[in-house]
């Protein structure tokens, strides 16, 4: 998952336009808001629970709310960004059709990463060793994870069907370091994903 | 440690000032506390809450205690004053040096009493204004307080929007809701049902300290949350036995009766009426979008549209009940509207609105990130 925020940032860096307005929730340390601020000259906020995380983000002088994102965004007007990105966050929510959302409420566009639960190398897991992979769980064992929420692409692709959200674009990472626009077998070799969503 | 010795000076303004009501004085005092140099990007301007004064911080040459807000200012401190310099002046309508009801009214040579006229929170920051202008300060780095002092913080970045870089509010509001103003006014009421008071009139007699040490009682139970007051006082009991049992026995009771005791002898009733007055009508939306806002010749209040590039932090307390993390969230909202850059963190915590007194560590670190990066 670590890989994931850091190789991601790249691909968000170069969707998002010059002087766009940024949501970052789960910004972490608010690396990614950085870059895209020192970058893309981005109006940029970052949304994040936890207390030593905010202080490295006003120390960047990144503007940073200290917020459960499970709580809403109901302190964001309508549309008021043009990306909201939600990075490795998805799975540790607990609501997160809520959430997503509430992320195209507050923005044009829907920047979301997932780690594919149906990857090969996930099921090889679960049949040899009978658990779920340190590669899904992240940090910590089953019960202090912050993973809760194992999604596979399908299942993923369904739940956007479902709220009538539209992808925009989509990036694929493979083993390897390789990464598709149109990968085969999808469900199996994707490692991970990012995807560029908008209201239909 | 060697202490470093402060003293507060008085500003004489030998002119009219003109209030937010109307009415005008006709000559103010300023009390104020300047620790450090000003430069062009340096200077912060503290603000303080209700019961405050211009001494925040290092110690006068006859106390024992330093200033109200020393854990946060000096050397390597939240405000630290080998980088800043630091500027904090007591409230109009206070009592700590600055003219307030129990200043000399020159047209009667008798203490005003209630025929002080009604101030606002704006009165205050016009006050600071003349004040800073007078030192020759013409832009702030950061101007910042908690409760009252937030209140300030704000009406001062929205009215003079062109001298400050950036505020920082901690457990205040953009205004009173009703349950903060029917604990003011109860407060009040205490102060008014003393015989002594006097319609205001008792600076020649004894002061109506009943009444004043029970609205600071009533004070102190909204800045401290339930669980610290159960956990520090609990049901304990000195001096159980006792030939009249309406004497305080409980702890808790001890605690308030010496809250209020020691607070008569530093404060003025009157002032903690026109103050706490000021606080109930102090509603930041309202005065900042009311035409009134660019009135009077001088006053240099800024265009809303100065605030874009500028930046805020607001602050709450988890277990603050008075002024809670919700209203604190509403600020942040409106800034944000505004196109201020405004930041906002929530520090967990028991001890209730106290807390920006008193829960200085992670406080700290979040004033010192804050105003590293500008």
């Amino acid at each position: 998952m670590s890989t994931l925020v850091t190789r991601n940032h790249a691909i968000i860096e170069a969707w998002v336009n010059n002087g766009a307005r940024v949501l970052d929730l789960g910004c972490g340390d608010g690396t990614l808001l950085d870059t895209l601020i020192r970058h893309k000259k981005v109006n940029g906020l970052g949304v994040e629970i936890d207390q030593d995380k905010i202080i490295s983000c006003l120390k960047k002088g990144i503007c940073v709310h200290q917020t459960d994102i499970d709580q809403g965004l109901s302190n964001l007007d309508d549309m008021s960004f043009d990306y909201v990105v939600l990075n490795a966050t998805l799975q540790a929510i607990h609501k997160p059709y809520k959430v997503m959302d509430e992320m195209l409420r507050v923005g044009r566009f829907a920047i979301i990463s997932i780690s594919n639960f149906g990857y090969v190398h996930n099921r090889m897991h679960v049949l040899t060793h009978g658990q779920v992979s340190e590669h899904i769980r992240f940090t910590g064992d089953w019960h202090d994870t912050p993973v809760i929420r194992f999604v596979s692409i399908t299942e993923f692709m369904r739940s956007l069907n479902d709220m009538g959200i539209a992808m925009m674009d989509a990036r694929y990472f493979l083993p390897f370091g390789r990464i598709f626009i149109h990968p085969p077998f999808k469900d199996l070799l994707v490692k991970e994903a990012l995807f560029r969503l908008s209201r239909g | 440690m060697e202490r470093t010795l402060t003293r507060t000076e008085i500003l004489h303004i030998d002119r009219p000032f003109k209030l937010d009501c109307g009415e005008t004085l006709p000559e103010m005092d300023i009390a104020y506390e300047l620790y450090g140099t000003p430069s062009n990007d340096n200077v912060i301007l503290i603000e303080h809450a209700l019961s405050g004064d211009a001494h925040a911080a290092f110690y006068h040459s006859d106390e024992d205690k330093p200033g109200w807000w020393d854990a946060m200012i000096g050397p390597g401190k939240a405000f630290d004053t080998d980088r800043y310099c630091i500027v904090c002046s007591n409230v109009l309508g206070g009592c700590k040096g600055t003219t307030g009801p129990a200043s000399i009214n020159p047209a009667t040579g008798k203490p005003y009493g209630l025929d002080f006229p009604p101030i606002s929170i704006r009165d205050m920051v016009d006050v600071q204004r003349t004040l800073l202008s007078h030192l020759g300060i013409e832009s702030l780095k950061c101007i910042a307080g908690g409760s009252m002092g937030g209140m300030q913080a704000m009406q001062f970045f929205c009215d003079y929007s062109k001298l400050c870089a950036s505020f920082i509010c901690i457990a205040s509001a953009l205004k009173h809701s009703a349950q903060q103003i029917a604990f003011n006014e109860v407060g009040r009421r205490a102060i008014m049902a003393d015989p002594r008071w006097n319609e205001g009139r008792y600076y020649e007699k004894v002061s109506p300290e009943a009444g004043l040490s029970v609205a600071r009682m009533i004070g102190h139970i909204t800045y401290m949350s339930e669980n610290l007051m159960q956990e520090k006082f609990g049901r304990s009991r000195k001096d159980r036995h006792t030939s009249n049992i309406f004497r305080p026995t409980f702890e808790i009771e001890h605690y308030l009766d010496y809250q209020g005791i020691a607070f008569v002898k530093r404060f003025d009733a009157n002032s903690y009426l026109y103050i706490t007055n000021a606080i109930d009508n102090f509603d930041l939306i309202t005065s900042i979008s009311s035409s009134g806002r660019t009135r009077g010749v001088g006053r240099g209040r800024g265009d809303i549209r100065d605030l874009r590039p500028k930046k805020g932090l607001v602050i709450t307390f988890t277990s603050d009940w008075l002024y809670p993390p919700s209203q604190g969230r509403e600020i942040v909202k409106i800034f944000n509207a505004l196109n201020v850059q405004t930041s906002y963190t929530q520090i967990n915590t028991e001890h209730g609105h106290d807390a920006f007194l008193t829960d200085v560590g992670t406080q700290t670190e979040i004033v010192r990130g804050f105003l590293a990066s500008m």
